[in-house]
């Protein structure tokens, strides 16, 4: 769901709002992540980001001659809470614009925000739904329903983002890219349902962003 | 370190097994532009490596995986220059796990 700018270029101040936007989510979790963070994510903050890269290019066919990739939000968010994970997010797809034109430039703002903020922010409704009780079947359902809710409310910001540019405006581009997304979404939902369990299986040291799930996260 | 360079490797090799498999159909936005779109309007920056391929590079199975490969590690030193600006240097802020 990578904007270009080429959706968007008849709507140049919703995507200048969206920059604003997105730019105020990043200092706050610029903030938040400097007061939180020690110097021990490092290692994992680098390695799971460019996994995210690379697993973006693998799309996987779903039905009706569309495809779909991972787009690792509550991946991210999961394996390092929810501040690093937006800004993680961020650099993965600053890189897909700047060196592979895959997402506008002028449109990055909405892109940061659909993808890397709102991903970042499916730490929280995890948290909500675990209520703290990590390591069980609940967990991994609650991962599940947040990365398939992830990609749909991108979806969803995406299709209103770009109704502009289309003669059937949001009326056509809200219904078809939810429809779409839908499907996509089990795919988000599915692979980081397994990536997260598999990770705590083998390696539940890591797992940082559980231990923000296991304390009071604050807003 | 070893066993963080051993990750990288397998996302390498991750990269390497899958771009043969990876779909060329267009994405969610892509099918709605596809069958509602009027025509998108060009770019005005196109990147080094559109499409993530080197343009010098006519294989394309080679030219996508060395994309994908500096772009992974492009990734991993950006956001390891970002791990070691955020967080500071003596452990004690939440490493009480």
């Amino acid at each position: 769901m990578h904007i270009p700018d080429g959706l968007i270029t008849n709507n140049p101040a919703v995507a200048v709002l969206m920059w604003i936007v997105s730019l105020a989510f990043l200092v706050w979790s610029w903030k938040k992540a400097k007061a939180t963070y020690s110097r021990s994510i490092t290692a994992l903050l680098a390695i799971s980001s460019a996994f995210v890269f690379a697993a973006q290019m693998i799309n996987f066919p779903v039905a009706f001659g569309t495809s779909g990739h991972l787009v690792g939000g509550t991946f991210l968010a999961v394996l390092l809470g929810p501040y690093a994970a937006m800004l993680s997010m961020t650099i993965v797809l600053l890189m897909q614009a700047f060196f592979f034109a895959d997402g506008g430039l002028l449109a990055f703002g909405m892109n940061a925000f659909n993808m890397a903020i709102i991903g970042g922010l499916s730490f929280f409704l995890i948290k909500l739904f675990t209520r703290n009780s990590t390591g069980s079947r609940r967990f991994i359902s609650s991962v599940f329903v947040a990365s398939w809710l992830s990609v749909m409310v991108g979806a969803l910001l995406a299709a209103l983002e770009v109704g502009p540019a289309f003669a059937g405006g949001i009326m056509v581009t809200v219904p078809s890219m939810l429809f779409y997304h839908a499907i996509i979404g089990l795919g988000e939902g599915a692979i980081t349902a397994v990536l997260i369990s598999s990770i705590q299986r083998m390696q539940p040291a890591i797992i940082g962003g559980l231990t923000l799930l296991k304390e009071k996260t604050k807003l | 370190m070893k066993k963080h360079l051993g990750t990288v490797a397998l996302i390498v090799v991750f990269l390497a097994v899958f771009i043969p498999f990876a779909s060329s159909s267009p994405d969610g936005l892509g099918r709605v532009v596809k069958t509602f779109g009027d025509a998108e309007l060009a770019p005005f920056w196109n990147g080094l490596m559109s499409d993530y391929a080197i343009a010098a590079i006519g294989d394309p199975y080679v030219s996508t995986l060395l994309a994908g490969v500096f772009g992974t590690f492009m990734v991993l030193l950006a956001t390891f220059l970002l791990g070691k600006v955020m967080a500071p240097k003596n452990p004690e802020v939440l490493d009480k796990q």
